[in-house]
C-alpha cells in the first residue's frame, strides 16, 4: 500500500489535488442526494475534512474515488436523517407549462427538472443507488463497492427505483397536461 | 406469464444491468408485446435524462465556497496549538507544575506539605479534606484553603490543575 504523504506540505498538496479533482463529483453526488444547495456545501465540506483526516491511511495506488462516494453517500444520508422524510407526489410542487413558443431545450430542461424532482421521492438507498449508477455511470460492482451491498441488491434496488422514478414523471406529465 | 412479472427485467434491461441469462427472455417478452417495448422506451428516455443531470451546468461558486470553508478548516486545525502545538503545551505546563512541587521542599523543608500537594488529583475535594485535617492539628498557624488553577487547553483530553498552598495567616 502507498500512502498518501503525511508530513505538512505533501499533505496539503495532496489533499489539494484530490479536492479540485473531486470536488465536483462530491458535490453533484450531494445535490441529487439531498437536493438542496446549502444541505450539499455543507456535506461536500464535511467529506472533505474527513478526507483530509484520514488521508494518511488512504491507498494512493488505488485512488480514493470509492472512498469518497461511500462518504459522500453517509453523510448526505446522516444528513437527510436529521430533515423531513421523502417528498411524495403531491407534495411536489406544479411545474409552469413551457411557452407554446419555448424552444426545443426548454422542453428538455423541464423533462430533466422533472426527474430531478423525482429522485426525491425515493428512499435513501433506492436513491443513491440509481444516483451512482445512472447519474455517475458507475457499474453495478462499483455501485455495490460504495453501499456495501451485494450486486443483486443493488440491481433490485435500482430496477424498483428506476420504475418508481418512470412512474413519478409519468404521472407528473399527465397531471400537468 | 404476465407483464408485471417483466417489468422488474425490463428496468434492468432498459440500463444495460440485466445478467446475459435473463436477456433473451426479456426481448422475446418484448417482441411480442407493445405496452412493455412502451415501457422500456419510457426507461431509455429516463436515463437519458439523468445522464444528462450529471452535465447539468454546477454553480462554480458554490463549488468554490465548499473549498474555501474546508481550507480555511484545514488550515485552522493544521497549525493551531490544538493540532500542533498541544502536545508542547502540555508538556510545557508538567514541567512547570513539577516545579512548583519540587521548589518548596528545596527552600523551606516544609515536607507534609509538598507530599501532600504531589498526591493532586483532578478533583478538588480531598485536598481540601487533607488541608482541614492540617488544621485541626495545626490551630495556631492557620494555612487558607488551597488555590486550584485550572488550565484549559483546545484538546478536551488535556486539563491541567495546579494546587497552591498559601501562607498560613498571621504569618
Amino acid at each position: 500500500m502507498t500512502a498518501y504523504p503525511r508530513e505538512n506540505s505533501g499533505e496539503m498538496a495532496a489533499f489539494e489535488r484530490i479536492m479540485s479533482q473531486c470536488e465536483r463529483r462530491v458535490f453533484r453526488v450531494a445535490l441529487r442526494l439531498l437536493n438542496n444547495p446549502q444541505d450539499a456545501q455543507d456535506a461536500a465540506q464535511e467529506v472533505f475534512l474527513r478526507l483530509y483526516k484520514h488521508l494518511g491511511s488512504l491507498d494512493e495506488t488505488r485512488g480514493c474515488e470509492p472512498w469518497l462516494y461511500r462518504v459522500t453517500v453517509n453523510v448526505c444520508h446522516d444528513i437527510a436523517r436529521g430533515r423531513r422524510h421523502s417528498l411524495g407526489l403531491a407534495e411536489v410542487p406544479e411545474l409552469p407549462a413551457p411557452q407554446p413558443d419555448a424552444y426545443h431545450d426548454a422542453e428538455r430542461a423541464q423533462q430533466r427538472e422533472i426527474v430531478r424532482r423525482g429522485l426525491s421521492c425515493l428512499g435513501g438507498k433506492e436513491r443513491a443507488a440509481l444516483v451512482l449508477r445512472d447519474v455517475e455511470g458507475l457499474s453495478t460492482r462499483e455501485v455495490a463497492g460504495i453501499l456495501g451491498s451485494s450486486e443483486n441488491t443493488v440491481r433490485s434496488q435500482i430496477s424498483t427505483a428506476r420504475l418508481k422514478l418512470r412512474d413519478f414523471t409519468g404521472r407528473l406529465l399527465r397531471r400537468r397536461s | 406469464m404476465s407483464c408485471s412479472k417483466f417489468e422488474t427485467d425490463i428496468a434492468l434491461y432498459a440500463g444495460g444491468d440485466l445478467p446475459r441469462a435473463r436477456i433473451a427472455r426479456v426481448e422475446a417478452h418484448l417482441a411480442a408485446c407493445a405496452d412493455c417495448r412502451a415501457l422500456a422506451e419510457d426507461l431509455r428516455a429516463e436515463q437519458a435524462l439523468l445522464g444528462e443531470l450529471r452535465d447539468s451546468p454546477l454553480e462554480d461558486a458554490m463549488v468554490a465556497q465548499v473549498r474555501q470553508r474546508v481550507l480555511v478548516e484545514v488550515r485552522r486545525a493544521g497549525f493551531s496549538p490544538r493540532g500542533a502545538l498541544a502536545p508542547l503545551l502540555a508538556l510545557a505546563a508538567a514541567l512547570l507544575l513539577a516545579v512548583i512541587l519540587i521548589w518548596p521542599r528545596h527552600h523551606s523543608g516544609a515536607a507534609p506539605r509538598a507530599a501532600a500537594m504531589s498526591h493532586a488529583a483532578p478533583t478538588v475535594a480531598p485536598l481540601i479534606r487533607k488541608s482541614r485535617h492540617h488544621l485541626r492539628r495545626m490551630p495556631a498557624a492557620q494555612p487558607g484553603p488551597p488555590l486550584l488553577v485550572q488550565f484549559v487547553t483546545d484538546d478536551p483530553n488535556i486539563v491541567i490543575y495546579w494546587l497552591i498552598d498559601q501562607k498560613p495567616q498571621g504569618d
